[in-house]
């Protein structure tokens, strides 16, 4: 497994049986059916595979040998309450199904089952998981601010992604900005937008990653009155509100292949439909697109159409990674602070040395937006004029246990360690603080078998 | 779109068909895969794949067998039988294929339902079409589709078969139409 989400925007599953025909016959159903499946033998093999992948729906066997079905709900439920786990019985078991339910398990099917019961307790399952994401979403949506500071910045590395912007920006041709998350390839995507011919047109930005499926065309597209039951009236979609400006589809990488298709359709001809209409408009943008993910991977293993990496890959650029330009820290740390001392009102001044010392020493997994959340903390922590280290969230006492290694993977295992202990596990403001989303810091707690203490 | 010449899609009846049935499925499948298509009888009977036990038949040692069978200028092969399958985990099937596979197989045991084949043999028969370019769709890599009027749609009830169109929604075209271009590109490169 490579880490690399092989198919986005698809279901990942896993199905627990001990007996292969069941694996085989429940998985070419599920496949055929558009999920990305992964089989386990056992409750111990599915944990193994559950380090290096997120699932969003397990399908487990009751009964198995060593680690049973229930088991294994237990320890799922506890590491990601979020994923649905559906369990499989025969009709001897059905008491266990039932106390399984009882344990958080969202279903249970009989063996052999109807290919109808399944398909519904399935999408029962996506429907609801769409919901939470949708309900996400606006809430991001809601909370979403203009921020320029990552690209602060006096080292070499900043130096030349300043020269390529400049360089890109007067150009009509689409830009791709690679880089991990939270090194600002939204600003840079607005650095470029504004220092082009376009800079008086709107800048609209596609949170193509954050955005549910089913959304996804009408947020883009738009839609004309009666096209569906909330569309009451027209809507200019994303695409026609950055007429004679630029879009920036973020997290390009997360769109599915429906939505890939129509996107390359209108990134050639410029012409698009809303949902619901048959009048054909001519839309001016320039595209600018990001992701952190590897894209040319993703067309080896089909999961990206290589005529829209094309389309979009004229000109492209890597984000530096935080670790990678250490030399801006004080200066990024500094704008950090005055900005959440003029926010909070505290009477706080500068950064102590011993502060910076950690700031310096750490390896900044989440880049600039983990940067940003540790100085917002240590702001509102701080009780004297002067941050200390101990404010900041990164902090390690030095009669802390020793290290585990001195390896990128080590520290970044008990730096999240830390941050879920001191936030007593609750994902979500763990997720805010290290500049992470939800699903990536699952999938780094399962990974690294970080355990929450009991 | 454009099919490599040379190749042809293989439809294996096996056993007898009320008459016009496989004609229709072979000029179906011919207006949707652009391919020339030819009947052949690959496989005798399906004993070999009977349940006792559940009186019904396995469809993945089948789609086994037929693959096996396969002429070699068979870019796909659709076995069409009137028994009724299963796979081990459910209680029936009507189809079955190998996701970007050779075989898939469709029944028409439970096509039926709710008509009587002899009064609309109509919509029997467009069923069974229906459901022949939905399970070779599977092996061409096309995988259930959301729109309710694509024939890659996943049918809860019979009834949806017949309210759904005989043909792709667009976006299963490029996607049919990509796979055949990469199936042409492996076979020029072989």
């Amino acid at each position: 497994m490579t880490g690399w989400e092989a198919v986005m925007n698809r279901t990942r599953i896993l199905i627990v049986d001990d007996e292969l025909i069941m694996r085989e016959s429940l998985g070419g159903w599920l496949e055929r059916d558009g999920h990305r499946v992964d089989k386990a033998s056992s409750g111990e093999e599915a944990l193994d595979k559950m380090k290096d992948v997120r699932y969003d729906i397990l399908l487990v066997d009751i009964k198995m040998e060593g680690m049973n079905g229930l088991d294994l709900l237990k320890i799922v439920k506890e590491n990601d309450p979020d994923a649905a786990v559906v369990m499989i019985t025969a009709y001897g078991s059905i008491p266990s199904s039932i106390e399984a339910m009882k344990r958080g398990a969202s279903d249970y099917l009989l063996k052999p089952f109807d290919p109808n019961e399944l398909g519904v307790i399935i999408e029962k399952i996506l429907e609801s998981q769409a919901r939470q994401k949708e309900i996400q979403y606006l809430k991001d949506q809601h909370k979403e601010r203009t921020q320029f500071e990552s690209m602060i910045g006096q080292s070499a590395a900043m130096r030349k992604i300043f020269d390529l912007i400049a360089d890109a920006a007067p150009m009509e041709s689409t830009v791709l900005i690679t880089g991990e998350t939270g090194t600002g390839k939204g600003l840079a995507a607005k650095a470029i937008h504004s220092n082009s011919p376009r800079l008086d047109g709107p800048f609209v930005t596609v949170n193509c990653g954050s955005i549910p499926e089913h959304l996804m065309e009408s947020e883009l597209f738009g839609y004309q009155k009666g096209a569906f039951t909330d569309a009451k009236e027209n809507k200019k979609g994303r695409l026609e509100l950055a007429h004679r400006g630029s879009i920036f589809l973020d997290e390009i990488g997360e769109v599915g292949m429906r939505m890939q298709i129509d996107l390359l359709r209108v990134l050639e001809d410029h012409i698009l439909y809303r949902v619901g209409g048959t009048q054909p408009i001519e839309v001016d943008f320039r595209v600018i697109a990001a992701t952190n993910r590897n894209l040319e991977e993703a067309i080896r293993e089909g999961a990206f159409r290589e005529d829209l990496f094309y389309r979009l890959n004229v000109i492209s650029f890597e984000m530096p990674p935080l670790r990678e330009r250490k030399e801006d820290i004080p200066l990024l740390a500094d704008h950090f602070l005055q900005r959440f001392v003029r926010e909070t009102n505290k009477p706080v001044e500068k950064i102590g040395r011993d502060a910076l010392d950690e700031l310096m020493l750490h390896e900044w997994p989440g880049n600039i937006r983990e940067l940003e959340n540790a100085i917002e903390r240590a702001v509102v922590v701080c009780k004297g004029k002067q941050i200390k280290a101990e404010d900041l969230p990164i902090y390690r006492p030095v009669q802390a246990a020793p290290l585990p290694g001195d390896s990128l993977q080590d520290i970044e295992k008990a730096h999240i360690s830390r941050i879920l202990n001191e936030n007593e596990w609750n994902i979500a403001r763990c997720a805010g603080v290290l500049g992470i989303d939800r699903s990536t810091l699952y999938n780094k707690i399962k990974k690294y078998e970080i355990q929450k203490p009991l | 779109m454009t099919t490599e010449p040379g190749y042809t899609l293989i439809v294996s009846p096996v056993g007898e068909f009320e008459s016009g049935l496989v004609d229709t499925i072979c000029a179906e499948i011919s207006l949707i895969f652009g391919y020339p298509v030819q009947t052949a009888s690959l496989i005798e009977d399906l004993e070999f794949a009977y349940d006792s036990g559940r009186d019904q038949y396995h469809s993945t040692p089948i789609l086994e067998k037929l693959a096996e069978s396969a002429p070699p200028d068979a870019i796909k092969v659709i076995g069409i039988t009137s028994r009724d399958l299963f796979i081990p985990i459910l209680t029936h099937v009507y189809g079955e294929a190998q996701l970007g596979g050779k075989a898939c197989i469709v029944s028409t045991f439970r096509l039926d339902e709710g008509v009587s084949k002899a009064v609309r043999r109509d919509i029997f028969t467009g069923r069974a079409a229906k459901e022949a370019i939905h399970e070779l769709g599977h092996t061409f890599k096309l995988l259930h589709c959301k729109d309710k009027r694509c024939i890659m749609h996943y049918c809860r009830e019979i009834r949806d078969v017949d309210r759904k169109s005989d043909d792709l929604c667009r976006y299963c075209k490029v996607l049919l139409d990509d796979e055949i271009k990469r199936l042409a590109k492996t076979h020029a490169r072989n």
